[in-house]
């Protein structure tokens, strides 16, 4: 598979006016087409940050990300589920589906059936007429997907996407992610502190450390799919993460 | 032993929508406090009937003056007794009417209410469009241009605190008397809140909100569009709401000092000088009713349709939502 997104020495200091804060130090990631991988590491030490600058919402400090190998530009497709609900109050669940492709200048019938396509895809299309806020919060965050997804980005940028919500519906929703992304071949980059999360979706996992963020490394996971969160290896390569993530001084 | 339950009827999710039902005292729950307050009132009147006489009119008489002030001419022309009681004149222009349809209009028409009224009318909500223009405007410059925030704020912080009143003699002077300086005084003074409050809707917008329009490589343009203004539009409606509020009190206030001859309260400060206490009060009514209205007929209906519709605004408990 070609490489997709390659990530080089990259360094992110925020320079606020109290203080500089070093979030990131020499991050290298080839990240290949089509993969699925996970960011995993306590909480300050870098991920979101990571996912904004892939996302062109923050500066590179130093370093260098090339996207098929030209250094990346602001507006390339992505598509981002943030850890917040982020949908737009003011529209309903099809019309925030359609939006990227408003966007787009997609023709309205044309985008109002692809919309409607995702939100059968995240089994919501009997709730296209609804405005969020009479949505749940895992039906949110699933409409939030199916925006994300809508105008076909080449990545898929999720940051605890089901962070908030509670532990069946968060699973419910990771089979939902695995299968869009089985279908859809995108490449995903997911950032959770749910290690078992982590082992159940990513074909690879990146861990991070803080003070500076850096990788301490990078574990391939390939248990075959579906994947049996209780088997012993799966919880064993769970329990070595966590090592990783901890005793790291 | 009960026969356990055979579960809920069965579920029709397409019926019709049921109309609440709505006990004859939800209806009259709004009511009662002002029946209240007249029965108090009279009470008043009646303790102090001697010491002020008219001067403290009975409710009745309150009432009758409001009849007396939009069917006066009317019934003059009529030939009939202006000091006749209400019910006489009434049965008069019903059953007795020597004038035609167009002739009555014509009388009703010199109602000095009426005109009291339709020149408030005018020229309130004329003031009140041309401040929401310009505060919205004015407003949005200031949330998305750091130059024109660096001018305005500093400025409107200033002006804001000041009474609108207190403008009024400069204006009087700088303008003359009329109508022109009392839609100035009052497009001013509704101006302000405006722009202060659409200023800090635009600033305060959930920001994940742009970054989810930018994610999905919206122009600046369109997320203006799209997401700053229909993401503002709660503080946009709750300025114009205090602009509005602000533009009676300003209007009030200009009318009165601005020598012009017709609106509400410029009437209230004429009546003064006759000592008319009745047609104060029914001015007063009119210029609550009015105040009423305009913000069931301008306000509600557009927050229902957009941002209660959209749960960003919760519906207010109570009755009314007052100015
Ligand atoms: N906009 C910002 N300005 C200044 N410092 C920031 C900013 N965003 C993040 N940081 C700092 O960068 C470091 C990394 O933050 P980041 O949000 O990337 O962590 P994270 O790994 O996503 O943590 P969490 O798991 O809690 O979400 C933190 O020390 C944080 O204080
Ligand atoms: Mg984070």
């Amino acid at each position: 598979m070609p490489t997709k997104i390659q990530i080089q020495n990259l360094r992110k200091v925020y320079d606020t006016p109290e203080r500089k804060v070093h979030a990131l130090e020499n991050v290298n990631i080839d990240i290949q087409d089509g993969e699925f991988i996970c960011l995993v590491g306590l909480s300050g030490c870098g991920k979101t940050t990571l996912l904004n600058i892939l996302a062109g919402f923050v500066e590179i400090t130093h370093g260098d990300v090339y996207m098929d190998g030209k250094p990346i530009t602001e507006d390339y497709d992505k598509g981002v589920v943030f850890q917040e609900y982020a949908l737009f109050p003011w529209l309903t669940a099809v019309q925030n589906v359609e939006y990227g492709m408003k966007i787009r200048n997609v023709p309205p019938d044309e985008r109002k059936r692809i919309a409607m396509e995702f939100l059968r895809l995240v089994r919501l299309e009997e709730f296209a007429d609804l405005f969020p806020h009479s949505l749940s919060g895992g039906m949110r965050q699933r409409v939030a997907v199916a925006r994300a997804l809508a105008f076909d980005p080449q990545v898929l940028l999720m940051d605890e996407p089901f962070g908030a919500l509670d532990a069946q519906t968060r699973e419910e929703l990771q089979d939902l992610t695995v299968d869009v992304w089985q279908k859809t071949k995108k490449t995903v980059i997911y950032v959770t502190h749910n290690l078992a999360e982590a082992v159940f979706l990513g074909n690879r996992v990146v861990v991070f450390i803080p003070n500076p963020g850096r990788i301490r490394e990078i574990l391939t996971i390939d248990f075959p799919r579906p994947r049996d969160a209780l088997a012993p290896e799966f919880i064993k390569t769970q329990r070595r993460i966590n090592e990783l993530i901890r005793d790291w001084k | 032993m009960a026969e356990a339950q055979a579960g809920p009827p069965p579920l029709n999710l397409d019926a019709p929508h049921k109309t609440p039902y709505v006990s004859i005292w939800m209806r009259i729950r709004p009511v009662y406090p002002f029946l209240l307050v007249i029965f108090i009132w009279q009470i008043t009147a009646w303790f102090l009937h001697d010491l002020m006489g008219d001067l403290f009119p009975y409710f009745g008489s309150i009432l009758f003056r409001g009849w007396e002030l939009i069917t006066g001419p009317l019934v003059k022309a009529m030939g009939v007794d202006v000091d006749t009681g209400f019910l006489t004149q009434l049965y008069a222009i019903i059953f007795k009417n020597p004038l035609g349809f167009i002739d009555q209009l014509k009388y009703l028409s010199d109602s000095p209410l009426l005109w009291h009224t339709l020149s408030t009318a005018w020229r309130l909500p004329f003031s009140f469009m041309i401040a929401s223009v310009i505060g919205v405007t004015v407003g949005i410059m200031m949330g998305r241009f750091a130059f024109w925030e660096g001018f305005f704020v500093p400025l409107l912080s200033v002006l804001l605190p000041i009474p609108a009143l207190a403008w009024t003699p400069i204006a009087v002077i700088w303008f003359g008397n009329g109508d022109q300086t009392v839609i100035l005084v009052t497009a001013f003074a509704s101006f302000l809140p405006i722009a202060m409050a659409v200023w800090t809707g635009v600033k305060t917008i959930n920001p994940v909100w742009i970054r989810a329009a930018q994610s999905m490589n919206a122009d600046k343009m369109t997320i203006f569009r799209t997401v700053v203004l229909p993401g503002s539009l709660p503080m946009i409606l709750s300025g114009m709401r205090i602009g509005l509020a602000r533009a009676w009190r300003a209007g009030v206030g200009a009318e009165a000092f601005a020598g012009i001859r017709w609106g509400l309260s410029a009437g209230i400060f004429d009546a003064q000088e006759y000592l008319d206490t009745a047609f104060m009060m029914v001015a007063i009514a009119v210029l609550g009713i009015f105040g009423y209205l305009l913000e069931k007929v301008l306000f509600q209906p557009i927050e229902t349709r957009t941002i209660i519709k959209w749960g960003m605004m919760e519906e207010m408990g109570g009755q009314d939502k007052k100015v």
